[in-house]
């Protein structure tokens, strides 16, 4: 076997799951016979209890759009935070490496390209929020 | 979490999957069957482990060689689909199994990732069921967490390993693992979900 690109491209979990269910793959184990092997089968029942599942292509098409003027993240991080989704501050700490080190200290009157600020973090988790719902606030919307 | 990687390989293709495929004029599905076979579940050292075939870009040859039992041999080019977390990515898995050294989690499909003792949230111990317990302090009040068998747990990745295969193995060590994660969940946001 010869690895001609060992990386031809990230995929997001949204992608996988995507393909998966475009080659057959459904939540019942059962159904899945024949169509994909058990293996993908437990992969898809993973991505199905994940953030993925609620994802669409244009919704990560959008965030993607809208998250290239946050400067300070790098497209790793972006795809971290599409895969998990952070709905509050303390899970997008954990997605963005560093982050209390790169927060703007207000003695610090050295302006850095990629320092940030704590209201930039509140805006980004603002759009996290706006373009993938939590099934719990999508249920709200569709009884109301 | 997952990426795409591209591979050559020379299949050998047996005569009685390829009789089907060709008369059904259906040879690429006999190639993919062949590939599943070959890459499906295997951890390929330094890439991870194949999860999918994501396509085939192209086939050629198709020569029978003399000594091969009447295989045809093609030379495949074909993405895989494999799972290899990168350094610092966040993952949500289960708490499986909790022994003195630590917390196993487990993805479903994929069960090799620990968390040592000296990477979990500090200060903790373990309790005398065998669980682990946080001790949070705040404003002199203690509170305590325990990490719980079948708990969602958040967890930073800290190292991807692939220890060599041994050669030899007693009977009651532990079965072998390809491909091995280490995680941490001392940081905001890591550990339960619930927690925050």
């Amino acid at each position: 076997m010869k690895i001609e690109k060992a990386n031809a491209g990230n995929l997001t979990n949204f992608e996988v799951f995507d393909f998966l269910r475009s080659r057959g793959a459904t939540s019942d184990p059962m159904g899945c016979i024949g169509s994909v092997s058990p293996s993908e089968c437990k992969v898809f029942e993973y991505l199905s209890g994940s953030p993925a599942y609620m994802q669409t292509r244009e919704s990560v098409n959008e965030f993607l759009r809208k998250a290239d003027k946050f400067k300070f993240i790098t497209s790793f991080e972006k795809l971290n935070i599409v895969n998990s989704t952070p709905t509050v501050m303390p899970a997008l700490y954990a997605t963005i490496k560093d982050c209390d080190k790169r927060i703007a200290k207000e003695e610090e009157q050295i302006a850095k390209e990629n320092q940030l600020e704590e209201d930039q973090l509140q805006e980004l988790l603002e759009l996290v929020k706006e373009i993938f719902p939590q099934p719990a606030e999508e249920q709200e919307e569709l009884s109301q | 979490m997952f990426y795409l990687s591209q591979v050559e390989q020379n299949l050998k293709m047996p005569p009685h999957l390829l009789k089907p495929s060709l008369l059904d004029g259906e040879l690429e599905k006999g190639i993919r069957g062949e590939l599943e076979k070959r890459f499906l579940d295997k951890v390929i050292t330094n890439l991870g482990l194949c999860i999918s075939v994501y396509d085939i870009q192209s086939f050629e040859g198709g020569f029978i060689f003399p000594g091969d039992d009447g295989c045809a041999t093609y030379k495949v080019r074909c993405r895989l689909v494999m799972f290899q977390p990168f350094v610092g990515e966040v993952i949500v898995g289960k708490i499986e199994s909790c022994d003195e050294f630590g917390l196993q989690v487990s993805l479903g499909f994929f069960s090799d990732i620990r968390i040592p003792e000296r990477f979990m949230v500090q200060p903790c111990h373990r309790g005398e069921d065998g669980i682990w317990v946080w001790q949070f302090k705040v404003d002199n009040e203690e509170f305590q967490y325990s990490l719980d068998i079948d708990e969602e747990i958040r967890f930073r990745v800290a190292s991807v390993k692939y220890p060599p295969t041994p050669v030899e193995q007693s009977e009651n060590s532990k079965p072998f693992s390809p491909m091995e994660i280490t995680g941490y969940i001392n940081g905001d946001g890591l550990g339960l979900v619930s927690w925050w």
